[in-house]
C-alpha cells in the first residue's frame, strides 16, 4: 500500500507537466513521446469551410511551428531528446463537425448571445502516429480545440514533440461569458495594441471583449452622426478609433471567437461630452473634484433634460450599428447626487416635471435601454443600477458586480443575470500605489495587488443558493487605465488574466500548486508569441514545479 | 516689500503661463527668462579649446546631437505645439551650443572621469542658452561635467513640425549634484536580462544623471556571470549556456556604462544568496536546496557558503579576486544579506569545520567578512556591505567600508552611528518590486513583503539626512533604487523601472530639499502643478525615446497641470 502511493507520488513529481491553459473539463493522456512531422496537415472535412475558420487553421500553423517552447524543466528540451528517436509521428489533425451540422463562419458563432454559442469539442491525438481529431458542433468549438492542439506541443533542436500521447479531451466551458475589460478612455491604446491582446485572450480561449472605450477623459470612439464627440473630445486626432478601426477590431474578435461588448459608461462618467455640447453636462470640472467624482474630473450627464435623454438614446442606437454583440453596455456606475445638487438646469428640469431625481433616472434609463432592445441588443449595467438606484431594468439585464464580491448575493436575490468583476479579485490595476499628484503616501483604493493566485481561487457561487447560482454569466478580469499605456498593458494583463480564463472555463475549485506550473507555460508560450507576460517567478522556480511553494 | 511681493505675482504668473521647465533632475540654480529660443536648421554643438577631445565625448557629442534632431515631444498642454506656433515664429534662432572646460583643468575621457573614486569626481557645469544672438555655452571642470550639461540641453526643447523650441529663454543653469552616488540596482539572477536590456537602462540612466549601476550579478537562483577563475559556475550555474554574461558582454556593459558617465559597482552577494554555486562546486555550499526552505533562507533554493571551511575561504578569495581584476572600478559589493544560522548549524561539514578550528559561526563569519574585503581592498577597491552584516552581525568591516542600507530607513541612523559610510536603499522608501503580490505558490492570500507599492511620490518624499546629525551628513554618499527580479524580466523591465526611479535621481541630485528650499515632502511638492509636471514631460521623452515608461495618470490630467491633485 504504501509502495504504490509512493510510486503515485513519484508518478506526479516526474510526469511531464500538463500545460494545457484552461485545463479541459475531461482529459486523458499518456507518456508516449509523439513527434510532429516536418509535412504535418491539418485537413477540414466538409464542404463550404468558412474563410475565418480556414485562417485560423492557417495559424494554428504557425504556432506548432512557430512558438518553439522548450519545456520547462531542468535541462530543458534537452531531456527529452533521448525518446525523439523511437517516437512515432504524427502526419495528420483532421478537424470535422458532427453529423448535420453545417459550417458557419467563426464570427457569426461567436457573435451569437453567449449562451447560444456552442464551444465544445473533443480531440483525440493517438500515440501511434495515427491520425489525430477534433470534432465539434461549430467551428467555434474546432477552433477551441485548435488552441488547445497547440498547447500540446514543445521544441527541441527542430524537433517538435509532445510527451503526453494519446491524449483524449472532451472539453466545454462552465460559463458562457468569458472576458477581458479594456479602458481606453484614461489612457489610449492603438488598435495593434488590442489585437495583440485579442490573440492572448483567444489563446486561453476567452470569448469576450468588453470595451470601456470612453469615459470623463476622453472620447476616443468616432460615431456616425455623432462625430464631434470624439473630434472634440480625443486626446488627439490620432487617438481616435474610426469607423474602420472598430470594423477591424470587432472582425479580429470574431474571427478569434471572442465577441466586443461595447460599453458606453452613463450618465456618470461623461465630462467629456461636455467639450462638444456643454449644455448637456453638468457640473463639469467642479472642484474640488472629489466633491462631485471619484476622480478627476467631474461631470455627468444631464439626464433629467429630456432633450439629454434623446440625445443618449440615439447617440446608442447610432453605437449599435458598430458593434454586432447582443451584449450593449450602458454601464451606469459611481453617479455622483452632489454634481446635480449644485446644477441649475437639472433642478429646473426636475422642478418642471415633479419627478425626483430618481424618478427622472429610471426615466432616462428605461428610454435609453428602449433604444438598445430594438435593436435586439441585451442590456448590460454595473451593480449600483440594481443595488443602489431603483430604475426599472428588463429582466434580462445583465449586471456586472464591480464593488466587492459581498454584492453578488444582493443582486443574485433580485434575479439579474450576474458577471463576475469584483475589484478585490479581477482588478489588474490594484496595487500601484496612489495616482492623483500631492500625494506622497497614497495609496491604490484597491489595494493589494490582486495575484494570480488570488483570482484563481475565487468562488463564483459562493453564498448563492442553487437556484441564484444558475444566474451566474461567468467573469472577467478588468484594467482600468489611469496608470496603464502601451508600455505595460501585457505585463499587467498577462499572464494574471488567464486565471479567470480558467476560472470560468473550467469551473471553480482548480488547484493553485498543480496550476502554476501550466501557468508558467501559458507566460513562456506568450513570450513565444510576441505577448510581454512577466515572470511570476525566477525561473529556478519555473523548472522546478513545486519547489517554491510557500510551504515546499 | 512691496515691491518683491510684485516679482513674486510675476514669477507665479510666468509659471502659470508656461508651466514648469521640464528639466529632471531639477538643477541647484536655474534662471529663466520669458522668450522663446529655436535651434536654427543647422544648430550644431561645437568644442572649444578642446585640443585633441577624447572619443567618448566625441560620440556624446554625437548623441546630444542626434537626440535634438529626432526627439518629437510636443509641450504638454492643452492644445499641444499648437498653442506655441504664434512664439515659435517670432523665437530667436540659436545656431550653435560652444562646450569648453574651464581653463587649467585637463581633458580626460568621460570614461575615465567616470570610474574615479566617489568623493572625487566632478560633476559640475554651468549652461547658458542666451537671446542675444550669441551661442549657448556650456562650462564645465570634466568632461563628465560636460556630460552632465548637454544631458541638460537636450531636455530644454520641444518638437513642433520638425522645431525644436524652448519658451524660456534666456536660461542659465549653475549645477552640480548634492551626492555623487546615484544608483539603481539590477537583480539579473532571479530573473535573466539580456544585455540590449540593460545597456537601455544605462541610457534611460544617463537621461536622469544617475552615476551608478549597482549590478546584483549573481543570487541563489542562477549565476550568470563568467568568472575566469571557475567558468564552470556559469556553465553549470547559469538557467542556460544562452543566459551567461561572458567577459565580453561585462566589459561592454562597463564601457557602455563608464562613457555614458555611469560607473558599475558588481556585487557578488555572499556568503548567503550562493546556492547557485552548488551547480559546479557542491563541495562549498551547505544546506543547498534544503527543505523547508523557510528554516534556511529567505526565499528558495536555501544554501550558503561554508564560511569554516578553509578550502571554500580559498575559494571565495579566488572567485573575488578574479572579478575585482576584470573591472576598472573603484567599488565592490560582497553583499552579506539575510544569512540564516540554522543553515550552518545544521551543517555536518561546517560542525566539523568550526570543532577543528575551534571557532564559533560568528568567528568565522567574521573571518569570511575579513577574507573578502581583504581581496577587494587589495584590488584598489571600497568595499560594499549590507546593512544587516553591520547591524544585526557587527561584522568587523574596513573603515573605508560603505554600508548599503537596506531593511529600513530608519537604519541609517544606527550605520551612521557606527561612523561608516553608507548609501540609502530602504525598502520602505525604494524598492521597485513591492506591491506586486506575492509570488510564492500555493499562497493565495499572500501579499508583497514590502508591501504597498513604493509610488514616485514616496520615494520622492525621501530626506537623505533624516535623523542624521550634522557630523554624520559627510557620511551620506547617496542611494539608489533597486529592482529585485523575482516578478521581474526583460517584459516588465522598462514599466515597472521607468518613470519612478527618476524620483531617486533628483533625490540624490538636489539633495535634502528642492534647490529653492523647499522640502521635497512639503505641500504641494508633487503636485501636477510641480514635480509631477516634470516628470510627466519625462516619462513622454522616455517613451518617445524607445524605453517604456508608464503613464503615472490619464492623458486628461497631463495636459492640465494640477487638476488631479489630490486636493484640487
Amino acid at each position: 500500500m504504501k509502495l504504490v502511493a509512493l510510486a503515485a507520488l513519484l508518478a506526479t513529481a516526474y510526469a511531464p507537466v500538463q500545460a494545457l491553459w484552461p485545463q479541459p473539463r475531461s482529459i486523458e493522456t499518456g507518456s508516449s513521446t509523439l513527434r510532429l512531422a516536418p509535412n504535418f496537415q491539418i485537413t477540414v472535412n466538409g464542404h463550404g469551410v468558412p474563410g475565418d475558420f480556414l485562417s485560423a487553421v492557417s495559424r494554428t500553423k504557425q504556432y506548432l511551428f512557430g512558438d518553439k517552447l522548450e519545456r520547462l524543466v531542468v535541462g530543458r528540451g534537452a531531456v527529452d531528446e533521448p525518446k525523439f528517436a523511437k517516437a512515432k509521428s504524427l502526419q495528420r489533425l483532421t478537424l470535422s463537425l458532427e453529423h448535420g451540422k453545417s459550417f458557419a463562419s467563426i464570427t457569426s458563432e461567436s457573435q451569437k448571445a453567449p449562451e447560444d454559442r456552442d464551444e465544445a469539442y473533443r480531440l483525440v491525438v493517438p500515440a501511434d502516429g495515427s491520425g489525430a481529431t477534433i470534432t465539434a458542433n461549430s467551428t467555434l468549438g474546432l477552433f477551441r480545440g485548435l488552441a488547445t492542439f497547440t498547447q500540446l506541443w514543445y521544441e527541441h533542436d527542430n524537433t517538435i514533440y509532445t510527451v503526453s500521447a494519446p491524449v483524449t479531451i472532451q472539453d466545454a466551458p462552465a460559463y458562457p461569458y468569458r472576458g477581458f475589460m479594456l479602458d481606453t478612455a484614461r489612457n489610449f491604446f492603438p488598435v495593434s495594441d488590442i489585437k495583440r491582446t485579442l490573440d492572448a485572450m483567444s489563446w486561453v480561449k476567452l470569448n469576450q471583449f468588453h470595451w470601456h472605450v470612453v469615459d470623463s477623459q476622453s472620447f476616443p470612439l468616432q460615431i456616425p452622426g455623432f462625430t464631434d464627440l470624439a473630434e472634440k473630445g480625443a486626446y488627439s486626432s490620432s487617438q481616435v478609433y474610426s469607423l474602420s478601426d472598430v470594423r477591424d477590431i470587432v472582425s479580429y474578435a470574431g474571427e478569434r471567437g471572442i465577441d466586443v461588448m461595447v460599453e458606453i459608461d452613463t450618465p456618470g462618467h461623461t465630462a467629456i461630452i461636455a467639450q462638444a455640447h456643454p449644455e448637456y453636462v453638468a457640473c463639469p470640472q467642479a472642484t474640488p473634484w472629489a466633491t462631485y467624482a471619484n476622480e478627476p474630473p467631474a461631470g455627468q450627464l444631464r439626464f433629467a433634460n429630456s432633450t439629454v435623454t434623446t440625445y443618449i438614446a440615439n447617440l446608442f442606437t447610432a453605437v449599435t450599428t458598430l458593434f454586432p454583440s447582443t451584449l450593449f453596455s450602458t454601464g451606469g456606475d459611481e453617479l455622483n447626487t452632489n454634481c446635480y445638487a449644485i446644477d441649475e438646469p437639472t433642478q429646473a428640469a426636475l422642478n418642471a416635471t415633479g419627478r425626483t431625481l430618481e424618478q427622472a433616472l429610471d426615466v432616462f434609463t428605461q428610454k435609453t435601454h428602449k433604444a438598445l432592445e430594438v435593436k435586439g441588443k441585451t442590456p448590460v449595467v454595473w451593480e449600483e443600477m440594481v443595488l443602489v438606484h431603483n430604475v426599472t431594468l428588463s429582466p434580462q439585464t445583465k449586471v456586472l458586480v464591480w464593488i466587492s464580491s459581498d454584492d453578488v448575493k444582493a443582486v443574485a436575490e433580485k434575479g439579474f443575470k450576474i458577471i463576475h468583476a469584483a475589484s478585490d479579485y479581477f482588478y489588474l490595476d490594484c496595487g500601484a500605489g496612489g495616482w492623483v499628484g500631492d500625494n506622497p503616501n497614497g495609496n491604490s483604493w484597491c489595494d493589494p495587488f490582486k495575484t494570480w493566485q488570488h483570482s484563481y481561487s475565487f468562488d463564483p457561487t459562493a453564498n448563492l443558493t442553487a437556484e441564484e447560482s444558475k444566474l451566474i454569466y461567468g467573469g472577467e478580469h478588468l484594467l482600468w487605465t489611469e496608470q496603464s499605456g502601451p508600455q505595460n498593458l501585457d505585463p499587467i494583463v498577462w499572464p494574471r488574466a488567464a486565471s479567470s480564463a480558467e476560472l470560468f472555463w473550467t469551473g471553480p475549485g482548480g488547484n493553485i500548486s498543480t496550476a502554476l506550473p501550466r501557468l508558467h507555460d501559458v507566460a513562456y508560450r506568450m513570450r513565444q508569441r510576441g505577448v510581454g507576460a512577466i515572470s511570476l517567478q525566477p525561473e529556478w522556480c519555473a523548472l522546478r514545479p513545486g519547489a517554491c511553494d510557500l510551504t515546499a | 516689500m512691496a515691491h518683491q511681493s510684485l516679482i513674486a505675482v510675476t514669477l507665479l504668473a510666468l509659471l502659470a503661463r508656461y508651466g514648469v521647465l521640464a528639466i529632471w533632475p531639477m538643477p541647484r540654480s536655474l534662471q529663466t527668462g520669458t522668450s522663446p529660443v529655436k535651434l536654427s536648421s543647422d544648430f550644431t554643438v561645437r568644442l572649444e579649446g578642446i585640443h585633441a577631445p577624447p572619443a567618448d565625448l566625441l560620440s556624446a557629442i554625437a548623441r546630444t546631437q542626434s537626440r535634438l534632431q529626432s526627439d518629437r515631444l510636443e509641450r504638454l498642454v492643452l492644445g499641444r505645439g499648437t498653442a506655441d506656433v504664434k512664439a515659435i515664429q517670432g523665437a530667436h534662432v540659436l545656431a550653435s551650443l560652444t562646450a569648453t572646460l574651464h581653463s587649467g583643468f585637463p581633458v580626460r575621457p568621460i570614461t575615465e572621469e567616470t570610474i574615479r573614486a566617489i568623493d572625487s569626481k566632478s560633476e559640475s557645469y554651468q549652461l547658458l542658452v542666451p537671446t542675444d544672438h550669441a551661442d549657448a555655452t556650456l562650462v564645465a571642470n570634466s568632461t563628465l561635467g560636460l556630460l552632465r550639461g548637454l544631458t541638460t540641453f537636450e531636455q530644454l526643447w520641444y518638437d513642433y513640425k520638425g522645431t525644436k523650441y524652448m519658451l524660456e529663454g534666456p536660461l542659465q543653469v549653475v549645477d552640480e549634484p548634492a551626492f555623487p552616488y546615484r544608483g539603481f540596482s539590477l537583480d539579473t539572477s532571479r530573473n535573466f536580462y539580456t544585455v540590449t536590456d540593460i545597456l537601455r537602462t544605462l541610457d534611460a540612466m544617463s537621461w536622469v544623471k544617475l552615476s551608478i549601476l549597482y549590478w546584483r550579478i549573481i543570487d541563489s537562483q542562477s549565476f550568470p556571470l563568467e568568472v575566469e577563475a571557475y567558468p564552470e559556475l556559469s556553465q553549470k550555474g547559469a538557467y542556460s549556456l544562452e543566459e551567461i554574461y561572458t567577459r565580453d558582454d561585462v566589459k561592454q556593459v562597463v564601457k557602455y556604462a563608464n562613457e555614458r558617465g555611469i560607473d558599475v559597482v558588481m556585487e557578488l552577494d555572499s556568503p548567503g544568496h550562493t546556492t547557485a554555486i552548488s551547480a559546479a562546486f557542491p563541495e562549498h555550499i551547505a544546506c543547498a536546496g534544503k527543505t523547508p526552505w523557510s528554516r534556511y533562507a529567505s526565499e528558495p533554493p536555501a544554501g550558503q557558503l561554508r564560511i569554516a571551511s578553509p578550502s571554500t575561504l580559498s575559494f571565495a578569495s579566488t572567485l573575488f579576486s578574479s572579478v575585482a581584476s576584470s573591472l576598472p572600478g573603484t567599488m565592490m559589493s560582497s553583499g552579506g544579506d539575510e544569512v540564516n544560522l540554522p543553515c550552518w548549524e545544521e551543517d555536518a561539514q561546517t560542525i566539523s569545520d568550526l570543532a577543528q578550528r575551534n571557532l564559533t559561526i560568528a568567528d568565522a563569519l567574521n573571518g569570511f567578512i575579513q577574507t573578502v574585503q581583504g581581496v577587494i581592498k587589495a584590488h584598489g577597491k571600497v568595499p560594499f556591505i549590507k546593512s544587516d552584516m553591520v547591524l544585526t552581525h557587527n561584522a568587523p568591516v574596513v573603515n573605508e567600508t560603505v554600508v548599503v542600507v537596506w531593511q529600513k530607513s530608519a537604519d541609517a541612523t544606527a550605520v551612521a552611528s557606527k561612523g561608516l559610510r553608507l548609501i540609502h536603499q530602504p525598502s520602505d522608501y525604494f524598492y521597485l518590486d513591492c506591491g506586486g503580490g506575492a509570488w510564492l505558490g500555493d499562497d493565495i492570500f499572500g501579499n508583497s513583503w514590502c508591501d504597498p507599492f513604493k509610488t514616485w511620490q514616496r520615494a520622492y518624499s525621501f530626506d537623505p539626512y533624516a535623523n542624521l546629525s550634522i557630523a554624520q551628513r559627510s557620511l551620506v554618499l547617496g542611494g539608489q533604487m533597486p529592482l529585485w527580479s523575482e516578478q521581474s524580466s526583460p517584459e516588465n523591465l522598462d514599466p515597472i523601472v521607468w518613470p519612478r526611479l527618476a524620483a531617486g535621481a533628483e533625490v540624490f541630485w538636489t539633495g535634502e530639499t528642492l534647490p529653492d528650499g523647499s522640502p521635497r515632502l512639503g505641500a504641494n511638492a508633487t503636485s501636477g502643478t510641480r514635480a509631477l509636471a516634470r516628470l510627466h514631460e519625462l516619462r513622454f521623452r522616455l517613451v518617445d525615446r524607445g524605453v517604456k515608461a508608464i503613464a503615472l495618470q490619464p492623458k486628461w490630467c497631463v495636459l492640465r497641470s494640477g487638476e488631479c491633485d489630490l486636493y484640487s
